[in-house]
This record gives structure tokens, sequence and C-alpha cells, in this order.
């Protein structure tokens, strides 16, 4: 049966490899015998059938990993690895992308069913032959990339023998769904990338031609915003996990996984704000092309700082050997990517000056591409000084806060400012800037009242308040009725609350080691916790020891915390910390038990953390506002069209003239 | 042309920003970098220059004593790929849960003078689903 899964695998490569070949043979070789558009166009429309194979024969592989992971089929040596007798129905199917030659799969299925379903939108019919052909070009080539991994150095249908009667089973503190969906997100954010990338290069190297059709990015822009959204939901979504299963009382460590996962959502909100000068303004179109070449391939280079084993990390991955492969395909590309811009004609226009709307996104768009830098570099540190030093330095978490931290609040500054600009330079509504202006101050200003006063936090909250402020104000004034704005500034919203949630509880935390005995209390801040009692007993699966401890601010209760510490029947000596928290908007009280003593003294971690709980509600707003702009938008290119025309009649609202007249309107 | 007119601008903003940036990075890479050495790297190093590390090991089944007074343990780390390279590490604070003989640690701190690494952290590797847990003692 396997053989029939590993046939469907060389099928995909067979098929991805001869129709990449063919669309080349198209374009390049073949032009002069097929030199019709016609003809053109049934060689595209042969190729888009023959994706339909691919697609077919990664699902139908994917089908039978499925299947036997439901049924528990050892001979495999992936199903063997990543479950056993006891792990339930749903963490089983889960385990498809459990490991890495399953999550492989998993990606490149998503890669090719964005690419299929692209393909049967109207978009995609619109376009001229030749950027059909270019596009199948280089998709194929990247699913041809795809299928060889998965058949030579990254095969989830190996099978061994003799066959084991269990398997090695699947971690407890995996067994959650948080983290069973954190890792298919981030695939899915990594894969989506591909079709807009693939359809730049495309309509660059066949020649944009803006009478006949709509530009990439408006094609490809529910792609882009999709994948944009898992991303984020995903990197989220883990840092979410981290926080409450861990016990260690953060949620960014800048851990290697965890920074790889940064650099793609870097690059690829860079080229949003990119694409945005663009398309209002048509200007920076080879800068665009390889922004957008640059997040997908950043995706690559994810996987591989993930996979390779390159880098030593908290998180165990493991050495294998898919490293070569990727680092050659992301090379490759790198040139490819910049080849084609570079030899791109200059088509758009000139930028207008500095102070300019357009000039504060270019600036953003650095800020966001100097953190993706900086981040890349000091996660690769290790590998790099190595090179020229006797041994490998490295990077700690202090560097990525004295680095990071103080660009993140210029980012928040722009973030504040930029809506008050016009497009052609100045100040577009001097008054509401003032106004803006004003509530940084006042908030700044407040902060430091209430003595809140370490620079880069107090620059970075009181930027996100005059966000909050404008946004909103944005919002009344015209947001609501037009999808596109809403998602946008909603978007906004979201980092703005995300940024002031990560500037009190990371800077202005209190944590405590404490070791108490039945009766004693210890002081954190202006909290004090008070052990009132230890329990242990038996639930379903497992031991427990719980210590409840009373927490109280000036003689006033505040409530309880029961952490506890877990030992799973099924997983031997090893503890497990189960946190608990008394979640607030304000004050978050986080309680961890570290361990028991010969005295029945337990040691406890107990924290505050201030506003800790705007940076989830802050994320998930980030997430679910793309969302809006992506429906309400269109899913046509006709539908898009009407859009930029609303926004370019937007534009022309905005002038003096018109404005009299609404505030006449108003009076 | 505007171009000619806003190029000078955008290149001074540019070598500014880059500068900034580099500066800030550059004095952080100076003072906040750290070795990140495997056992028997950092056993060819001299101890004195590991006055700030980051060590990758396997915590060795013997030795590994917890402190009598507040939480803490001293243990051998050994090298993951030659067990005969050891270090005696010495940790205070509190000991994370998969802690145990041949689980894969991190340890960040300096070479104190009797020999012995003083870590002020000590992690284990996330026991990902990544890789099976078949590590078995």
């Amino acid at each position: 049966m396997y053989f029939f899964a590993n046939v469907m695998q060389v099928l995909a490569l067979l098929c991805a490899l001869v129709c990449g070949c063919t669309a080349l043979y198209a374009l390049l070789g073949g032009k002069r015998s097929f030199a019709s558009a016609t003809n053109d166009d049934a060689w595209a429309r042969q190729l888009e059938k023959g994706h339909w194979i691919v697609t077919g024969a990664l699902l139908l592989a994917s089908a039978l990993l499925l299947h036997a992971l439901y049924w528990r089929d050892y001979s495999l040596q992936y199903v063997a690895s990543y479950t056993d007798n006891i792990l339930p129905e749903f963490y089983r199917l889960t385990a498809f992308w459990a490991g890495q030659p399953g999550s492989m799969l998993f990606w490149a299925l998503a890669v090719s069913v964005s690419g299929s379903l692209f393909a049967r939108t109207r978009a995609c019919k619109t376009l001229r032959p030749a950027v059909r052909l270019w596009y199948w070009a280089f998709f194929y080539a990247i699913m041809a990339f795809f299928t060889l991994v998965l058949t030579v150095w990254s095969n989830p249908f190996v099978t061994h023998s003799p066959v084991p009667a269990d398997g090695n089973g699947l971690n407890p503190l995996l067994q959650n769904p948080g983290m069973i969906f954190h890792p298919p997100l981030l695939f899915l954010g990594y894969g989506g990338f591909t079709v807009p990338a693939c359809l730049a290069l495309a309509q660059t190297l066949a020649g944009r031609d803006d009478q006949s059709e709509v530009p990439w990015f408006r094609l490809a822009r529910p792609f882009m915003l999709t994948a944009w959204i898992f991303l984020t939901a995903g990197i989220v979504l883990g840092a979410w996990w981290a926080y409450m299963e861990l016990g260690w009382g953060g949620y960014w460590a800048w851990d290697p996984v965890e920074n790889a996962s940064l650099i793609p959502w870097l690059v690829g909100t860079a080229s949003l704000h990119t694409l945005i000068v663009e398309e209002r303004r048509d200007k920076l179109r080879r800068v665009n092309v390889c922004m957008m070449a640059l997040t997908t391939i950043s995706a690559f280079f994810a996987t591989y700082i993930v996979r390779s084993g390159v880098i030593e990390s908290v998180h165990a991955f493991g050495d294998s050997p898919v490293g070569v492969p990727l680092l050659v395909f992301i090379v490759v590309a790198l040139v490819v990517a910049f080849l084609t811009a570079a030899f791109a004609p200059r088509a758009g226009k000139p930028l207008a000056a500095l102070e300019s709307r357009e000039g504060m996104l270019t600036l953003v768009a650095w800020i966001l591409l100097a953190l993706a830098a900086i981040i890349l570099l000091a996660t690769m540190w290790p590998v790099l000084s190595a090179l020229w030093m006797d041994a490998p330095r490295g990077l700690d978490a202090a560097f990525y806060n004295r680095v990071c931290l103080p660009l993140g609040a210029a980012l928040m500054l722009f973030m504040a400012v930029c809506p008050w600009f016009a497009w052609d330079g100045g100040l577009r509504r001097k008054k509401i800037f003032l106004a803006a202006a004003g509530v940084f101050v006042i908030a700044a200003a407040s902060l430091w009242n209430l003595g809140y006063r370490q620079f880069t936090p107090q620059i970075t909250a009181a930027a996100s308040i005059t966000i909050i402020f404008g946004v909103l104000l944005l919002l009344k004034e015209h947001g609501f009725r037009r999808p596109v704005f809403l998602g946008a500034w909603g978007a906004h919203l979201g980092m703005a609350l995300m940024a002031l949630g990560i500037a009190f509880s990371g800077p202005y935390a209190e944590e405590q080691d404490m070791m108490l005995a039945r009766g004693e209390s210890g002081k954190i801040g202006e909290y004090t916790a008070t052990l009132q009692e230890i329990t242990g007993g038996r639930a379903t699966g497992y031991e427990f020891i719980t210590g409840r401890l009373q927490i109280s601010k000036n003689d006033e209760m505040v409530g309880v915390v029961a952490p506890q510490r877990r030992i799973y029947d099924k997983f031997g000596t090893m503890q497990f910390s189960e946190v608990d928290v008394i979640p607030s908007l304000g004050d978050e009280i986080y309680a961890s038990l570290l361990g028991l003593d010969n005295d029945m003294r337990v040691m406890v971690r107990v924290s505050v953390k201030p506003l800790v709980n705007w940076l989830w509600i802050g994320g998930t707003l980030l997430c679910l506002f793309p969302l809006v702009s992506l429906f309400g938008r269109g899913r046509t290119a006709a539908a898009a069209e009407k859009a930029v025309e609303a926004a370019v009649e937007e534009i022309a609202s905005k002038a003096a003239p018109v404005r009299k007249i609404r505030r006449k309107r108003r009076k | 042309m505007a171009r000619e007119k806003n190029t000078p601008v955008y290149v001074a903003a540019l070598l500014l920003f880059l500068g900034g940036v580099g500066f800030l990075a550059f004095s952080a890479f100076t003072e906040n970098s750290v070795y990140f050495l495997n056992v028997s790297e950092a056993k060819a190093v001299s101890p004195d220059k590991l006055t700030a590390a980051r060590l990758f090991g396997a915590v060795s089944d013997q030795g590994i004593e917890k402190h009598s007074a507040g939480t803490g343990v001293t243990f051998h780390l050994q090298d993951k790929d030659n067990a005969a390279q050891v270090i005696v590490v010495s940790y205070s604070g509190a000991v994370p849960d998969t802690f145990k003989g041949g689980a894969e640690v991190i340890v960040e701190g300096g070479m104190g003078a009797d020999g012995r690494f003083m870590a002020r952290t000590l992690m284990t590797k996330c026991p990902s689903k990544y890789q099976k847990e078949n590590r078995k003692i």
C-alpha cells in the first residue's frame, strides 16, 4: 500500500518536472515554432490541468498517511515514531504534521492546493498566456523541489521491520489543542506566500501590461492576506501556549526557532506596506517584486533554521538531511528573484518627499526589514562567528531586547503619525495631528507620573495609546463602511494593544520564587501570597500536588491560585507543571508550583504580569480584522478594481475644498 | 524631476538609519555576545575566557545532587557525542520539570574559580514532538 503512496509522490515529482520544463520550453526554446498567443494559451491550459495531477497525487499520499495514523500501522517508521496505542484519535490524526517528513508533506500539500485554487479563480483566467506560462514555470519548480525532498530526503512512507507492537507516543505537553494548531498555522502561512511570489516574478518577466491586465498584487492579495493571517495566528498561538502551558512565566524567549517564524512575518509585513505604495500610487514596482519574493524565501529560510540542525535551540528538532537542499534552493531562488527585479524596466514613478505618507511607509518597511536582518544575523551568529573566531559566540535574550525593542518603539511612533501625512507630502490634517501629538504627550506624562519611567516602554506605550486614538477616530469617520480600511486600521488597533501589553508585561513584571510552609506568606510587589494548604491526590491519568495560595493586596483579598504539579501515569517520573492565574485586564497573577521538599514546604513562583492579557486580545484582533478586508473586498479582480476606484475617490475627497463642504454638512 | 529632488534625502535618511541601527546592534553585539559551546569545545577553551557562556550537553546519570538548602542542583554535564568529556555544573534556582539523567540541557553562566560552571539559567530542551521521545536512561 505504501508503495502506492511512494508512487504518488514520485508521480507528483515527475509531473512537476515535466510541466515546469514544458513551460520553460514554450517560453524560451519553443517560442519560434509556437509563436502565436493562441498556442501559448493552449500550452498554459494544458499545464494548468497538469497541476491537478500534482495536487491529486499529494492529496492521495496525505490520505494514505492519515489512514496509517488512524489505524496505527506501525510498519511505517513515521507512525511508530509519533503515535502509540493509547493516543486518542484526534492527536493520532494531527500527528500528520508532528514530525518532519509529515510536516514537509503537509506544507507541500498546502502550497499545491493554494496553487490549484489560484488556477480556478477568474483572476488567473484574465492573465495573458505568457504570464501564466512563467507563473507555472516558477510554481512547478517549487513543487518539484518539495516533492524531491519528500521522495529523497524526508519521506514519510519509510517502512521498517520488525513491526513494533506499540509506538513511541506523543509528549503530554504537546497534547494540547493550542500546540496542535500552532505548527499547521505556521506552515499554511509559509506556504501561502508562494502564489503571490510566483505571480510577481511571472508578471515581471512577461513584461507588465497595465492596460490589459490587473497587476499581480491585486490578483494575489487574498492569498497574501490569508497567508499573513495564518502566520500571525500561528505566532500568537505559540506565544500563548508557551505562557499558559510551560510555566516559565514568559511568552517569548528569542529562541532560534521562535526567531525563525518571526523573520518571514517581519518581511511579509514590510511587503504589505510597500505594496500599499504601489497600489495607491503606482510606485516601488521593482522593490515590491523583490519584497514579495523575499517573503517567500524567508519562509523557506525559517524552515532551514528549524530543520537543518545548524543552530542549537531549546526546541529539539534534531539534525536532518534536508538542510543542504533547502540552502541550495534558497540561494538559487534569491539569485533568480533579484535578477528578475533588477532587469525589469523602471516603470514606477519616483517617491514623494520623506515627510509624506509614501515616505513614512518606506521608513516603516526599513524598520521591519532591519528588525528581520538583525534577528536573522543574531540567530545565525553562532555559525557565522565560528568562521573567524576561535570558538562560536552567540547572542542572548538581552541582545535582542536591547536592539529590537527600541526599533519596535520607533515603529509604533511611525504608526501613530503616518495616517496624518498626505500622500504627496506634508500634513494632511494638521488639527488632528496636533491632537494626536497632545494625546502622546499627555499619555507619556501620565505614565511618568504613575511611575512607569523606563524610556523605551514609555515611548511604546504612549505611541500605542496615540495609535488607538487615531484608529478610533479614523474608524468613526469612514472605516465601518469600507471593509479595506476597517481591516487595515483594525489590525493596527490590534498591534497597538499588543505593543501596550508587551510594554508593560515585559519590563514591569515582577517575579518571585518563594519557599513556603502552610500559613506562611511571601511578598511580591504590592501583593502578598499566603500558602493556605497543600493537597495531593489522583485524577484520571495522573497524580498531582496542589498548592493553594491566597493572594491579597493591602490586606484585601484578590483571589486564590492553585498551581499543580502532575505526574502522568504514562510518562514515568517526569513532572509537569500546571500553571494557574487570576486573569485580569490589569495585573494578572500567575503562579506555578516548582516543587515540594521533605519538610512539606513548597517552592512556588508567583508573578505579577501587568496588562499581559492585552497582548492576547490585541493578537486576536490582529488576526481577525484583516479577514474583514479579505471578505469585504471580494475575491475577484473586478471587485478589487472597484475598491481601488473607491480608494482613489477617498484620496480625492481629502482635498481641501471637499472638506469645507463636509464641514458645512456637519453644521 | 522629483527623483532628483528626493533621492539625496532618501539616501541621507537611509545612511542615518543604517548608522543608528548599526551602532545600536554593534554595541549590543560586543556587550551581549557569549560563547555558544558544546562541552568538548568548552574544555578546549581556557577557563578565564569562559566568564560568559552558553553550554550545550547532556546530563550525566551519575552525580546528580539536589542542593539541600533552597532549590538547585549540581550535576555532570557531558558532551553529547563524547561522554568522557564532562564539566561539573552548579545551578541555583528552580529546576525544570524535564530535568533528569540523559536529558539534553542548555546552561548559561560562567566558569567559577574552582573549575565548576556556575549556571544562572538551566533549560532542558523542549520535548518537541519533532523528535521521538526515545532517549531513555
